[in-house]
């Protein structure tokens, strides 16, 4: 399977955060949801992958090339949307895309308009008086309007309310007919990964915990309950963290074909969606 | 990378309106033209590096198609191109008033912008945006006193260099002068292109 985007040993060291080492692919023609907790490096890893930070050391490929030699063909190809308006909010949108078309190459107008006329955006309104949810359809329509093969997303989906976080989803789902395109985007919103994406890659204080598909994570996660007495130092070693409660144990493996072996039918075996994954794995064992 | 001056004049055009009132301001209060041609030119490259100040522009230009190289390259010239057109319309302007003005005074204008923008502009990329905007101004001001008071001082206590200068001819001193001054916009320029590939956004 072809990749659009991989990171190869990337390391980046700041005052009080680091990204030791990531490796990650980004899978063409698929949705890629980026989930992680609030400051564990989404924004760090994806600006990374738009060349507004270099990394350390590691190499960035995109469409199979790199940034110091194909820069303006790399961008030419990617969509952006990001959580803050980027566009200066003194202009209407008519006059940001008057600043932004001329840029690409394959811009379209037609599609703008559609895509204007669709979200029911105004032309002639200054960004300033936009809504966070107009604001975010305003990005997008722009990041939509030159075929981009790649649309890349930081938190799009954060200070939306939820009406339109699922008619957002609904749309994200629609551009995928095109069989060319891949979306990456990243949320610390669990539900909305959940419901669309395709592949799932998790960071956690500046390491990729897993980047799996869907199926994946749901054929080897789980939440397993059970007695204390089944716990000892070789049956824990089928999970990722345990919790102890009074009443038993709560666990989450990532292997549920070894916990079935183990333990069989004294254990209830749960469906572990996102959220329970971050919820577990934030406990603190690190783990690959 | 025309696209880039594009964008500064639709972001500015509020901004042009005012352009020629405030030109007009300084030649009915009887401005020494020298002085007007350097705040002419000073006005829309300024303004641009003003409007830009926000972290997120710097974001989105370069999530656009183009370079830091473009985009730094964009700010040298078409400061260069916004010069010329302002001391055009201030020409102008002075003519429509029947002020007198020679060339040497526009010249000499156009060279202290130039130094002004080749000592100022690397600030833009070294620092943050927030006070950029303020610091600019204050130098702006230092600048035009250490040009009102240092150039005399100069010319008293370092006779040989002005002995030089004053031995010139009128086009031996323009040659002069154009390229010196080519020479630190070039300096400059590269400076700024090196910061700004360095810096992390």
């Amino acid at each position: 399977m072809e990749n659009v985007v991989e990171l190869k040993g990337i390391k980046k060291a700041f005052k009080g955060f680091s990204i030791d080492q990531i490796d990650m692919e980004v899978k063409k023609g698929f949705i890629t949801g980026f989930v992680g907790a609030n400051g564990a490096g989404k924004s760090t890893t994806i600006k990374m992958m738009m060349n507004l930070l270099k990394p350390d050391q590691g190499e960035v490929s995109v469409f199979g090339l790199d940034y110091k030699t194909h820069e303006k063909e790399i961008k030419e190809r990617i969509g952006f949307v990001y959580d803050a308006n980027v566009f200066y909010e003194g202009l209407n949108l008519k006059d940001i895309k008057r600043t932004v078309a001329p840029a690409y190459k394959s811009w379209d107008d037609d599609l703008f308009d559609y895509y204007v006329d669709k979200f029911g955006l105004p032309l002639n309104k200054a960004m300033k008086k936009f809504s966070k949810g107009m604001q975010m359809k305003a990005s997008l329509a722009i990041a939509l309007s030159h075929h981009a093969e790649l649309i890349i997303m930081d938190e799009p989906t954060a200070g939306l309310d939820p009406i339109f976080r699922r008619e957002f989803l609904d749309l994200i789902q629609e551009l995928m007919v095109d069989s060319n395109r891949t979306i990456f985007f990243s949320s610390h919103i669990t539900t909305d990964l959940d419901r669309i994406a395709d592949y799932i890659a998790f960071i956690q204080d500046g390491d990729i915990v897993f980047n799996h598909s869907t199926e994946e994570v749901a054929e080897n996660y789980a939440i397993v309950k059970g007695e204390l007495d089944l716990l000892d130092r070789d049956t824990e070693k089928a999970f990722v963290e345990v919790r102890r409660v009074p009443t038993g144990f709560e666990a989450l493996t990532d292997n549920l074909k070894q916990v079935n072996d183990i333990f069989g039918d004294s254990v209830v075996i749960e469906h572990a969606t996102l959220e329970d994954i971050m919820y577990y794995l934030k406990g603190g064992v690190s783990h690959v | 990378m025309f696209n880039l001056f594009r964008r500064d004049l639709i972001l500015q055009k509020k901004m042009m309106l005012i352009f020629i009132p405030f030109i007009l301001f300084f030649i009915i209060m009887g401005t020494s033209t020298t002085l007007i041609a350097l705040v002419a030119s000073v006005f829309i490259p300024f303004n641009a590096f003003y409007y830009d100040e926000k972290a997120e522009t710097n974001i989105l230009l370069n999530s656009l198609p183009y370079t830091r190289k473009e985009i730094v390259a964009s700010r040298y010239i078409g400061a260069v191109v916004y010069m010329l057109l302002a001391i055009g319309l201030t020409s102008l302007l002075l003519l429509v008033f029947n002020q007198s003005f020679t060339l040497n005074e526009i010249a000499i204008g156009a060279t202290m912008f130039m130094l002004f923008a080749a000592l100022t502009f690397p600030i833009f990329y070294i620092f943050k945006p927030g006070y950029l905007m303020i610091v600019v101004l204050i130098s702006f001001f230092v600048f035009l006193f250490i040009v009102e008071n240092a150039i005399p001082y100069v010319m008293e206590n370092f006779t040989t260099l002005t002995e030089f200068v004053l031995n010139l001819s009128t086009v031996e001193l323009y040659v002069f002068g154009t390229l010196t001054i080519l020479v630190v916009y070039g300096v400059s320029w590269l400076a700024s292109t090196i910061i700004y590939q360095q810096k992390a956004l």
